[in-house]
């Protein structure tokens, strides 16, 4: 699209510097990070038996298959829920954003049990026909299904809230003259989503590519593994460090390749908010399609996560419910929780403003990139990384769990934040930068009277996801000493390695019921907030 | 704000101050150990309670995520480590942990405990025990295979799953288990075995999940994982399947650290661990076999299990020279 | 003649509601006046079907439009702003206009007329997005001939321009409304535009409309 001319962007020295600043300070923990990895290295590293060579080509096509069919199902389930009402609706919407931030492990034990050999599908089968298809659970195919239920759904959240956006004026003008669905779709839809497209894509291929244990869960072997894999090899089996650094770069190497492509295209302008226009339905075959899409999405998607749940309400409810270590680990998850979704806020909001606030490509994309480039980092190299930097600032490694699963947490969250905050605050000051400036005001004030009230939709989503995510990753306090430090997701997994899979199981579902009721409450809740505070 | 703020913070300093006054009055052994070893459920709570009650002292468990993790954080941390001891580590990576020299001679006689093999090594004390074993429900296979080739020769529908040998120590193990029954020909056994392989999982409870979910017919575990299900679940239908060839075992044990200023309470530790008292704590709550004959203090859920005839064992210095070749072996044989 | 009898109209929780009757002369602009809040765009909603009545008829020459679906009343829109699509030409915003199946060269020639008719020949290929507010209204206008819908209405059309921009538009919708025998349904809270064009205007006034 065209470059936006920068006399209409109102000038904001200080959210360039903010965002500069953070920048700097993101890419300088991971340099630092890996000079600490090292500068522990003793010795010259083994030599490397990994044929990276094959490791990347095959990651890279897994995650690209990933980004493609995660994409396209996006697209068509966000179609689909955005033309269709029923009762339920937001419930689904709801499941759906859950996907992606419920530890992954659990999403594939669900997709298990209704995909799996000994799956709801295949006992039906056995039972109606005495037959049951070859599981499409393991293997590259299994890899795919998952991430693509996964991240798909992640996808089609994002984009659906990008359609809900969609200014009534806009439908009302197509709704009169009569444009088929699939002219609505090409004038209306699309440029309402295709700004979100790339950063959406970077962070999927990200997942993709970074993604451990459901690529072993589900691949059925060493010809699909991934790169973190052999990293993760490299660190804790070797102990090959300088092995690990250099792998390591060349992941991170691949991933900038994919964001900096990602952060070159101008995102278009999508207006914020909520549309309130009359119910628009598309006819005929559009409408049958949207049926069957929701139909499949909602077997696809929802079915793992309501297994989860009832897998969870069996006899390991009372016994977990009834543990006072339960309650303890419910308390530091949301505090956690909460603390992470704050500070990620801060930092989304420092980042996006400050790109906002720029109109060239390069300074664009060197502002994103560090933000983006946290996800490339093997976990195995940040639990290490931080560990010797905890250790090297002086800290007992124990007492400094709870910040760096914090800041770990939040830097994890700040690239699904920039793509939920990103395109709605550069709508915002390009659709409204002359009038902004105009009016002469400055960087506060165009904060709170004009992006924070059109924004509050946004920011309660993006908060669901980055308090669900926190509650999620634990791994770069693997060697921390942690056992009085304890959420949910960790006494999970404990419990999964200790023969109690009752009681994981009731965790997980408690853990998704949490999840979703995170996502259906957080968005509305600041809808109303921010609304409110205008009057 | 402010004020809540710099409350809070006299608190947790006062409360630091107390802690660390009180801590000065007898001596803290820290331990390093694997996270489920220190859990609730695990050993850790009992032992720290039955040792406090004899040595004076206090002492603290440091769980990392792996017993390899507690190796790792030792290495890094070298001379300055809290550690005085380490607990967790198994015979198949003592050797690589023997070759750091940073583990200080145990001088214990260890004559009377009750092992598959002897056991004379200086630096490290077992306690416990268990053969790395198949898994299977004996109420859908009537017939368990009783070797690897017979595993090999089912129909390719009977599916396992094991864990990946770089991140998991009974996947080590099962790679040590095929190369001290096969040798030369492990190769031609992991060929063999790739059409059965459902999935190499990271962990072993990610493998034990499939196999509890009916999605794997066999599981790569312990000979003592049955125990748990007819201790904790009364289904006695979980049963390990024996293979002629023999079977390698994992033994767990502990290790002083030179760097630790408690040498000898550290080996009081070490010797309280394998006495009797201690050794009754670990069936139940580790689910292993426990390094001294308990007799009939062992619970019979444990007395009652099926054993191997034969226990394989690979020289240390083999495994550190080639379990790199060995572990590239077996991923291009299954690839 | 669009001619609407009781039409009533409440949203939830709103205790005095809307009751609309009024009627529009084919080549007549009917103007509706009304300080902002008083219910002309809900008027509009009704009229293009964005909104039902809980009461009430609304017919065209004696037929109910009621039971029509907003894309298949004949009605044409012309908003305020947004009436074009910004990523695609003026020539293919026009084009929306035409029903779908019209071969290519029908459809330039017609595109081209109709461009011609509101005075913008050859800004066909331009993007919309490029254009100025009037020539963007004109274009939506020039859209509105080819559709021949026998309603136009009109919602504050001119606000967004400037004078001279304005008195153009205003001729233009003028002399299509009675080149074309157009219902015209003009709301607007502006008395000059009103003044110069309608032959026929209501006051809203406390949900009703006051002929004036």
């Amino acid at each position: 699209m065209a470059q936006v001319p920068p006399t209409i962007l109102p000038r904001r020295p200080w959210r360039l510097i903010m965002a500069s600043v953070l920048a700097l300070a993101i890419a300088g923990l991971i340099a630092a990070v890996l000079w600490s990895i090292l500068a522990a290295a003793r010795e010259g590293g083994g030599a490397s038996r990994v044929d990276i060579f094959h490791l990347l080509r095959m990651t890279a096509l897994q995650a690209g298959l990933t980004m493609v069919l995660s994409l396209v199902v996006g697209l068509a389930l966000a179609w689909s829920l955005n033309r269709l009402r029923f009762w339920g609706r937001d419930l689904v919407v709801a499941l759906f954003s859950s996907a992606i931030v419920t530890p992954g492990m659990v999403v594939a034990f669900g997709i298990l049990t209704v995909f799996g050999r000994n799956g709801w599908i295949n006992r039906a089968s056995q039972a109606l026909f005495g037959w049951a298809p070859e599981s499409p659970a393991y293997g590259l195919g299994g890899i795919l299904l998952a991430h693509v239920i996964l991240d798909g759904a992640f996808a089609a959240r994002v984009l659906l809230a990008r359609l809900d956006a969609i200014a009534p004026d806009r439908l009302k003008v197509g709704q009169s003259l009569g444009l088929s669905a699939t002219k609505r779709f090409v004038l209306i839809d699309w440029p309402a989503m295709r700004g979100t497209l790339p950063g959406l894509g970077a962070i999927i291929f990200l997942l993709a590519f970074t993604s451990f244990p459901i690529v072993l869960l589900l691949g059925g072997g060493p010809a699909n593994q991934t790169l973190e894999v052999a990293i993760y090899s490299a660190v804790r089996l070797d102990f090959d460090l300088l092995g690990a650094v250099r792998l390591a770069l060349t992941q991170m190497a691949v991933c900038a390749l994919v964001i900096m492509v990602a952060s070159a295209v101008n995102p278009i302008a999508a207006a914020p908010g909520r549309s309130n226009a009359a119910r628009w339905a598309d006819g005929g075959w559009a409408r049958v399609a949207q049926a069957l899409i929701l139909c499949l999405g909602t077997i696809g998607f929802a079915l793992p996560l309501v297994s989860v749940l009832i897998d969870g309400l069996g006899s390991g409810l009372a016994r977990v419910l009834g543990q006072g270590a339960f309650w303890q680990a419910a308390a530091t998850s949301l505090w956690v929780g909460g603390t992470s979704a704050l500070v990620t806020l801060l930092l989304a909001l420092a980042v996006a403003t400050g790109r906002a606030a720029v109109a060239g490509r390069l300074p664009r994309i060197l502002l994103g990139l560090p933000a983006y480039a946290y996800l490339a980092v093997p976990a195995v190299v940040l639990s290490l990384g931080f560990f010797l930097l905890v250790r090297a600032l002086g800290l007992r490694p124990a007492d400094a769990a709870a910040p760096v699963v914090i800041l770990g947490n939040s830097l994890l969250s700040l690239p699904f934040a920039l793509a939920t905050l990103g395109p709605p605050l550069e709508a915002i000051v390009r659709r409204r930068g002359k009038l902004i400036r105009s009016l002469g005001l400055d960087g506060w004030q165009q904060f709170w009277q004009i992006e924070y009230p059109l924004l509050g939709r946004d920011i309660g989503l993006m908060l669901a996801l980055a308090f669900c995510f926190s509650l999620g990753d634990l791994g770069v306090i693997a060697l921390f000493g942690t056992q009085d430090f304890q959420t949910l997701p960790l006494m999970m997994f404990r419990a999964l390695g200790a023969y109690r899979n009752n009681d994981a199981a009731a965790i997980a579902a408690l853990l998704l019921v949490g999840t979703i009721v995170a996502f259906a409450a957080l968005p509305w809740l600041f809808e109303r907030i921010a609304h409110a505070s205008r009057r | 704000m402010v004020s809540f703020a710099s409350k809070a913070l006299a608190v947790v300093t006062l409360g630091l101050l107390t802690v660390s006054a009180l801590a000065q009055d007898k001596p803290t052994l820290t331990v390093y150990t694997y996270d489920g070893f220190a859990a609730d459920w695990g050993p850790g709570p009992k032992l720290k309670e039955g040792f406090e009650a004899q040595c004076g002292c206090t002492l603290n468990w440091v769980a990392a995520d792996s017993s390899i993790g507690t190796l790792r954080r030792v290495q890094l941390e070298g001379d300055t480590t809290e550690a005085d001891l380490i607990v967790g580590l198994d015979q198949s990576i003592a050797g690589e942990a023997r070759t750091t020299g940073l583990f200080a001679e145990h001088g214990l006689d260890l004559g009377g405990l009750a092992l598959p093999e002897t056991w004379s090594d200086a630096e490290f004390v077992p306690f416990d025990y268990s053969h790395f074993a198949f898994m299977y429900h004996s109420d859908t296979m009537a017939e368990p295979p009783r070797s690897f080739e017979d595993l090999i020769a089912l129909p390719d529908d009977v599916k396992i799953a094991i864990q990946d040998p770089r991140s998991a120590t009974p996947g080590l193990g099962l790679l040590l288990w095929v190369k001290a029954a096969y040798g030369d020909r492990a190769e031609e056994i992991w060929k063999g075995l790739k059409p059965h392989i459902l999935t190499v999982t990271r962990e072993w409870s990610e493998s034990y999940s499939l196999f509890l979910e009916g999605e794997a017919d066999m599981v790569l575990s312990y000979t003592t994982s049955p125990a748990y299900h007819i201790v904790e679940e009364d289904d006695d239908t979980i049963k390990a399947a024996l293979f002629d060839e023999g079977h390698y075992p994992q033994i767990e044990v502990a290790g002083v650290l030179k760097s630790s200023p408690h040498q000898d309470l550290a080996r009081q530790f070490l010797t309280y661990l394998t006495s009797a008292e201690a050794q009754a704590i670990i069936p139940t709550t580790n689910w292993m076999f426990p390094v001294v004959d308990l007799g009939d203090g062992l619970d019979p859920a444990f007395a009652g299990l099926p054993q191997p005839d034969k226990t394989l064992s690979l020289p240390e210095e083999d495994i550190v020279a080639h379990s790199a070749d060995w572990i590239a072996e077996m991923l291009a044989a299954i690839q | 003649m669009l001619r609407a009898d009781d039409l009533r109209f409440a949203y939830p929780g709103q205790r005095q509601g809307y009751d609309f009757s009024f009627t529009a002369e084919p080549g007549e602009i009917t103007a509706v006046s009304g300080s902002s809040g008083s219910g002309k765009s809900t008027l509009l909603d009704l009229l293009a079907g964005f909104a039902r009545p809980q009461s009430g008829a609304l017919t065209l020459d004696g037929a109910s439009l009621l039971p029509l679906p907003p894309e298949r009343r004949p009605v044409s829109l012309l908003l305020q702003s947004d009436n074009l699509f910004d990523h695609i030409s003026a020539a293919e915003n026009v084009a929306l206009g035409l029903p779908s199946g019209t071969s290519r060269t029908e459809r330039d020639a017609a595109v081209a007329r109709a461009l011609a008719e509101v005075g913008l020949e050859g800004v066909g290929p331009q993007r919309a997005s490029t254009l100025s507010g009037g020539q963007k209204q004109r274009v939506a206008l020039a859209r509105t001939l080819l559709r021949s819908r026998p309603v136009l209405l009109l919602d504050e059309p001119f606000s967004a321009l400037d004078d001279e921009t304005r008195e153009t538009v205003r001729a233009l919708i003028a002399r299509l409304t009675a080149q074309q025998g157009w219902h015209t349904v003009l709301v607007s809270h502006h008395i000059d535009d009103i003044a110069a064009v309608a032959q026929r205007h209501y006051r809203l006034v406390d949900g009703r409309l006051l002929p004036s």
